[in-house]
């Protein structure tokens, strides 16, 4: 369990998106781009389709040697030099991290984007035991100093206007400031720098590693991601178990995916490769790297249902392609992760009950499975996780009860075919001019913003006998 | 001399319930193209509801039904894509280690939506329309990427004589119903059928056609809520006769 | 604390339990791949042209500024891109690295040119040159590979190529030849794996970078803008041989 549950109904954080017209415009007008840049993108590379089918091939024969590839990685970190650890949990990747900023004396951690340590709310427990940490990335920075959580798995400031920004770098500096995008990143620009000359210890995720060269990678845009991983003493990257990829061969298919994926581009602006701590000879770089090996969940799901969303890459194309998550954003699904991939992360790292409401936040349209450049089938999986919270009875008993009861009234036809005439009765008191506009009770839920058509005066089935007499 | 072609019609029990009128069409439209059409007794609904709520046991008793009851249809025509996509995507797994596995995976190869069916078995592809209309096609998600097609139920459309077809921004994009969603989810279902009608109304179409019952609940439901002139209707309600074709005595 | 037999023997035992969801097979990778790099490097040489021009295009079309240069024609390319950002100060990768010495023509065009040394020198001269680079207007590199495909630069770190060269200025300036030129990713894996090839694996540095143009954002409401933190410009010099 890494995350508390969420005790708000999900139909009430929706609600509260819903009303919110500037988070309401920010989804309309990002993820609607993001879906124009990725069209394009792989419009313009008739490779795509083949490059996809191998990267899913690819994750999917890596995790069936994963201990193999994974014993590989780790000898090669060693033998650069480099350190790894393994968390079981959430609680044990902090402590890690905790550790190795308490042996080397840091007072201030800079990070580089890193979901990863967002899932396992590294932040506070670096800041609790007197290490401050900096968020660099200029979506993460500028929620920092709001005190939120990312929205976007990407642009995790997505639900920001530019006048929200500037208000909070006007706070956190004490003077006026223009809302003005280039002015707002030329400030970030000039404080996050100071930080990064000075830190102790950065901080990373990782988007691979590969096996053969112990190798880590780090895909980004800002230059961060680099100053990071070279200037700071130490190094640490934390990692998901399911992010090794076996050679380099073998990441050069992801890169040609990745980015397209999630921004358009044809590459990122940075793809850094870093083979452990810099080596005697070099001017620069850490003198010491760590890699953490995060489990939380994802070994469980190995066997698991969940197996497939272990291919994740994390560009976020699912997100802006669901017509759920371009309607609530990020922050209403409740968890560190959103969007399709984020239900299948939650349930993932937080067990059924976090996702026995989220299961259903979608109306399995399927634009997700076929947005993700590795051909993750999430709404397989999300009916998967529904079935599972039916037969675990954590959907409601009422619930259950009318569903079953369908079930088995849909296999008696002389009772369905009642459906007919008992619907027309019922219906009478609420049909005006051929429409019903409110129904009672848990019907209301539909009539509330929708007509509902009547039950039909002779039903299809009621009309077959004359349609049969009937000459062509 | 080849027989006629023959079909069982699985009228869903959306469109049973509430657009009979569309299975009428439809029966009228295949016997004018010379295919003998059946209704198979005791059929009721696809089970669909159930396997998306993750009620897989339940599921599977019904498909074992459904299977049995279609055992002896040749072809079977679905005006729904969502149950079309049911009964050729899902039924096999469903009943996969069961007696009825191979009647499954027939049935499921011999199971057609109306449009695929129309343009891709019987090659029928001209039309015409007595009710000119501005028309513009919405892709239902299931028949779009379940049984990925995208092409036939616009083949018709673009030959159709007495429309004039027009492209619907968005057309790829859920109308927001996805079964129990539109209740469980409301405002959020209401809030995507907002957009899906916004695109409607900048694509200047007097008319949405879909080819799913559960799209055209959700779409005619938002349409008739807000007093609009625009009309959302089935494929089948289009295509009176094809062309040059006289008309029935 | 988990040990690392614990930690694999639990993924094994999960492993145990299933056979995954479809066969599957990883990328084939060169036999030999230094061989396989001398090959493509052989026929790419052919090619050049085209894919330069192809560079060109992608790069320009991700923001960089592309020139080309005779050889004797750099160093006074330098001094003008120099002057026209009022540069005052230039560090550069050591000389040998480089290919050139641009030093004399700075100079004498006022600007301090600091050539990073190979060896490593004390850690108070360390700090100092870091200063150094975190206050130059240019950082001058060469490159080891130019991607037709994307419009990328590829630098490995290493003795006299600190990697802050092409980070901490806000100009980046990069010289490359025909030799450099790469077409496709696919390549660039080639060549990753031939400098990672076993015994005679040639990684000197600890990182290599790729870089697609000048540092950016749109984390601000979409709003494109460049220099966050890495160089908001990036110029590629390409030096004609002929």
């Amino acid at each position: 369990m890494s995350e508390p549950l969420i005790t708000t109904p999900l139909r009430e954080r929706a609600q509260q998106a819903l009303g919110d017209r500037f988070l309401h415009e920010a989804l309309d007008i990002a993820t609607t781009k993001f879906i124009g840049l990725r069209r394009e993108a792989f419009g313009e590379f008739p490779d795509g389709e083949r490059l996809r089918d191998r990267a899913r091939d690819i994750k999917e024969a890596t995790l069936q040697r994963l201990d193999e590839h994974l014993e590989r990685l780790i000898d090669n970190v060693e033998r650069r030099g480099g350190h790894v650890h393994f968390a079981a949990t959430a609680d044990e990747a902090r402590d890690i991290i905790l550790d190795i900023a308490r042996r080397t004396g840091a007072r201030m951690a800079v990070k580089s984007k890193s979901m990863a340590t967002e899932e396992i709310h590294l932040n506070e427990a670096l800041a609790a035991a007197g290490v401050m940490p900096v968020e660099t990335d200029l979506g993460e920075y500028i929620i920092q100093l709001a005190h939120e959580r990312p929205s976007h798995i990407i642009a995790p400031a997505i639900h920001k206007t530019k006048g929200q920004v500037a208000e909070l770098f006007a706070r956190e500096l004490k003077r006026e400031v223009a809302a003005d995008p280039e002015v707002l990143t030329r400030i970030a620009r000039a404080e996050l720098r100071e930080k990064f000359l000075e830190a102790d210890l950065g901080i990373t995720g990782a988007n691979f590693a590969v096996a053969d060269t112990g190798t880590v990678v780090l895909v980004t845009n800002e230059g961060n991601g680099r100053m990071v991983t070279s200037l700071p003493r130490v190094h640490v990257a934390v990692m998901g178990v399911e992010k090794v990829v076996p050679s380099m061969t073998d990441l050069m298919v992801f890169l040609s995916v990745l980015a397209k994926s999630a921004t358009g581009q044809k590459l990122s602006v940075y793809t850094t490769l870093i083979q452990g701590p810099r080596r005697p000879q070099e001017l620069e770089g850490p003198d010491e790297f760590h890699l953490v090996l995060l489990d939380n969940g994802r070994i469980a799901q190995i066997a698991g249902t969940l197996r497939e969303a272990l291919y994740c890459l994390r560009c976020g194309a699912c997100l802006n392609v669901c017509p759920v998550y371009r309607q609530i954003g990020g922050h209403a699904y409740g968890y560190t992760y959103p969007g399709p991939i984020g239900i299948l992360l939650t349930a993932m790292l937080n067990g059924p009950r976090s996702v026995k409401e989220l299961s259903h936040a979608s109306s399995l349209c399927g634009a997700c499975a076929d947005a993700c450049p590795v051909r993750i089938d999430i709404p397989r999986m999300l009916i998967e996780l529904r079935k599972e919270v039916d037969e675990t009875k954590l959907a409601p008993w009422p619930e259950r009860v009318v569903f079953k009861a369908f079930a088995w009234l849909i296999r008696q036809p002389p009772l369905y075919r009642l459906g007919g005439p008992l619907g027309r009765l019922l219906q009478r008191p609420f049909v005006r001019a051929g429409r019903i506009g409110t129904l009672p009770l848990f019907f209301g839920h539909w009539t509330r913003t929708r007509d509902l058509p009547p039950v039909a005066a002779r039903t299809f089935q009621e009309r077959w006998a004359a349609l049969e007499r009937e000459q062509p | 001399m080849t027989s006629s072609p023959r079909v069982a019609l699985m009228i869903t029990c959306l469109a049973d319930l509430f657009y009979p009128e569309v299975g009428e069409r439809i029966v009228r439209l295949l016997r004018r193209l010379g295919v003998t059409v059946t209704l198979p007794r005791g059929q009721t609904c696809c089970g669909l509801p159930l396997f998306n709520s993750g009620y897989h046991a339940e599921a599977a008793a019904v498909a074992r039904r459904t299977v049995a009851v279609f055992a002896e249809a040749e072809t079977v025509v679905v005006p729904s894509g969502s149950c079309a996509w049911m009964v050729k995507h899902e039924y096999p797994g469903l009943l996969a280690g069961d007696a009825e596995a191979a009647a499954a995976r027939g049935l499921a190869e011999r199971t057609y939506e109306f449009s695929q069916y129309l343009v891709r078995r019987l090659g029928r592809t001209a039309f015409e329309t007595d009710t000119p209309a501005r028309v513009a096609y919405h892709d239902s998600c299931h028949l779009l990427r379940g049984l990925h097609e995208s092409e036939s139920p616009r083949t018709l459309l673009r030959h159709l004589r007495g429309i004039e077809l027009v492209d619907l921004p968005g057309s790829d994009e859920c109308c927001g119903f996805g079964g129990s969603f539109s209740v469980r989810l409301p405002e959020v279902s209401t809030a995507i059928l907002d957009r899906k009608l916004a695109n409607v109304e900048a694509s200047g179409a007097g008319c949405v056609v879909a080819c799913d019952a559960g799209c055209l609940m959700q779409m005619k439901g938002g349409l008739a809520r807000r007093g609009s002139a625009v009309r959302a209707v089935h494929l089948a309600e289009l295509l009176d006769r094809e062309r040059g074709a006289r008309e029935a005595p | 604390m988990t040990t690392r037999a614990a930690f694999l023997g639990r993924i094994r035992d999960e492993m145990a339990k299933t056979r995954g969801l479809f066969p599957a097979t990883t990328a084939e990778r060169p036999a030999r791949p230094r061989e396989r790099l001398e090959v493509l490097r052989r026929e790419l040489i052919e090619r050049w042209p085209q894919s330069l021009e192809r560079f060109r295009a992608e790069f320009e079309r991700v923001g960089g500024v592309f020139h080309r240069a005779r050889p004797g024609d750099v160093p006074a390319l330098l001094a003008r891109i120099c002057r026209e950002r009022d540069a005052r100060s230039v560090v550069t990768w050591d000389a040998a690295e480089l290919g050139i010495d641009a030093g004399p023509v700075l100079a004498s065009a006022g600007v301090d040119v600091h050539a990073m040394p190979r060896a490593v020198p004390s850690a108070p001269e360390r700090q100092r040159l870091r200063e150094v680079i975190a206050h130059a207007d240019v950082g001058v590199t060469g490159v080891d590979l130019a991607i037709a495909e994307t419009g990328t630069l590829v630098m490995r770190s290493a003795a006299g190529r600190p990697r802050s060269t092409s980070l901490l200025p806000p100009c980046h300036v990069a010289l490359f030849e025909r030799g450099a030129l790469v077409e496709t990713l696919a390549q660039v894996g080639i060549a990753l794996e031939a400098w990672h090839d076993g015994a005679a694996a040639d990684t000197e540095g600890a990182v290599i970078n790729f870089i697609t143009g000048p540092s950016r954002t749109a984390d601000i409401e979409l709003t494109l803008t460049r220099g966050v933190h890495g160089p908001k410009e990036v110029h590629a010099i390409f030096v004609d041989h002929d």
